[in-house]
């Protein structure tokens, strides 16, 4: 009766353990922090930055004034691109986003969860940060954003507290 | 660095409960319903604590408002396990939501019972809609919660006088409960600095602390009725 117990549980065993270890594969592809994160429009950094000379503050608005910095939507992307400036496919797929007066299905790549409270405003205007600090050299970038150049994680944003003297009091951030 | 408490003076306070639902308002507090709270879980930051004096018809209501008194030595950091509960640098008694693993030990060390365990998700009447103040986060279930001295309110107002490039003044940085005061019965301010009202009338001959005996040192100073 033993023997047959132990022969009945074997091939519960590998299924569970084949389970676990797809579990972990599928978890370990999910880590890396939104990378699937695919963008509406193949949109390019570098051709507004490097080639059409725009500052991050012209299109993330808010940064300096607000908590969240804003992605920009179509209300923004209209003050150029009222009508094709380019013949690219892309822009195409914007100005039909325009022309809908539909808004664009970013991703969010960068965020923070709800228990945290972060502040571009006190980053950006009362710190003198800079962009890149923590988003890295985005204007360099051909392809959309699809993962956080730093992980954005405790540890990381307090040690950057810590090398830059400002609080590392919980309720800095949590409250 | 700064010390920030609270006076109110109970010779003005007529026990309206303004303070109490700007308070629900302010820091998202749930309301738990009849259910619940027939059991003792109401959860309330701001309370009104009231006695009645006298036989009828010569009744007297007596009535007091009553905060976390974010105390010099408080008994409730003492035993937290997790430093979820803490006082920092300018004296707020803090208490970190995510961090709280909901043991209940800082509910029950305090002697002043200001301190709530959240026993249900939190819910609001319909009406209310997602009015929810975004400042202050909505806390999970089973987390111990408490009066914040508004906090999110300092942190604002820090960041507004630096976009202004100038000190932090009286009455840049007041809760929300002191703020919605229709008698001005509240005042709110830095303990230390001789400028402040607060700092002034703490050293009034009506000026008094609830149980000082027990060496908690409350940063809530309360102004005596008068006849």
């Amino acid at each position: 009766m033993q023997i047959g117990n132990t022969f009945m549980v074997k091939p519960n065993r590998v299924a569970a353990s084949v389970f676990f270890l797809l579990a972990i594969i599928i978890a370990g592809c999910a880590d890396g922090q939104n990378s699937d994160a695919v963008q509406p429009i193949v949109y390019s950094h570098y051709t507004h930055v490097e080639e059409g000379g725009a500052e991050c503050l012209d299109c993330h608005q808010y940064a300096e004034t607000q908590s969240a910095a804003s992605i920009p939507n179509i209300k923004v992307c209209i003050d150029c691109h009222d009508e094709a400036i380019s013949e690219s496919e892309d822009e195409a797929t914007l100005l039909m986003y325009i022309s809908e007066n539909k808004k664009i299905p970013w991703r969010q790549v960068y965020s923070v969860p709800d228990y945290v409270f972060f502040s571009h405003r006190r980053h950006v205007k009362l710190g003198q940060m800079e962009c890149a600090v923590c988003h890295g050299d985005v204007g360099s970038l051909a392809v959309p954003v699809a993962e956080q150049y730093e992980r954005i994680t405790m540890e990381w944003c307090m040690d950057c507290h810590e090398t830059s003297n400002v609080s590392n009091d919980c309720y800095a951030c949590h409250r | 660095m700064a010390k920030w408490g609270m006076v109110i003076d109970l010779n003005k306070c007529t026990g309206c409960g303004e303070c109490v639902t700007a308070c629900k308002v302010e820091l998202n507090v749930p309301v738990v319903g009849p259910e619940e709270s027939a059991k003792g879980r109401t959860l309330l930051c701001m309370d009104i604590l009231s006695t009645y004096e006298g036989e009828f018809p010569d009744v007297k209501m007596r009535t007091l408002p009553r905060p976390c008194f974010h105390c010099e030595h408080p008994p409730c950091i003492k035993v937290c396990p997790v430093r979820a509960t803490y006082i920092n640098d300018e004296g707020i008694v803090a208490q970190i939501y995510p961090q709280c693993i909901g043991c209940r030990y800082c509910q029950v060390a305090c002697p002043y019972t200001v301190k709530y365990f959240n026993w249900t998700k939190p819910e609001w009447p319909e009406e209310r809609g997602a009015a929810l103040n975004p400042d202050v986060s909505v806390r999970p279930e089973g987390v111990v919660e408490k009066c914040t001295f508004c906090v999110h309110r300092l942190q604002k107002a820090k960041e507004q006088v630096a976009v202004e490039g100038r000190e932090l003044r009286e009455g840049d940085y007041v809760p929300a409960c002191v703020e919605s005061c229709p008698t001005k019965a509240m005042y709110f301010g830095d303990l230390d600095n001789p400028k402040h009202m607060v700092s002034q009338l703490k050293k009034s001959h009506r000026a008094f602390r609830l149980m000082e005996d027990l060496g908690t040192e409350p940063k809530v100073y309360y102004l005596s009725e008068v006849e």
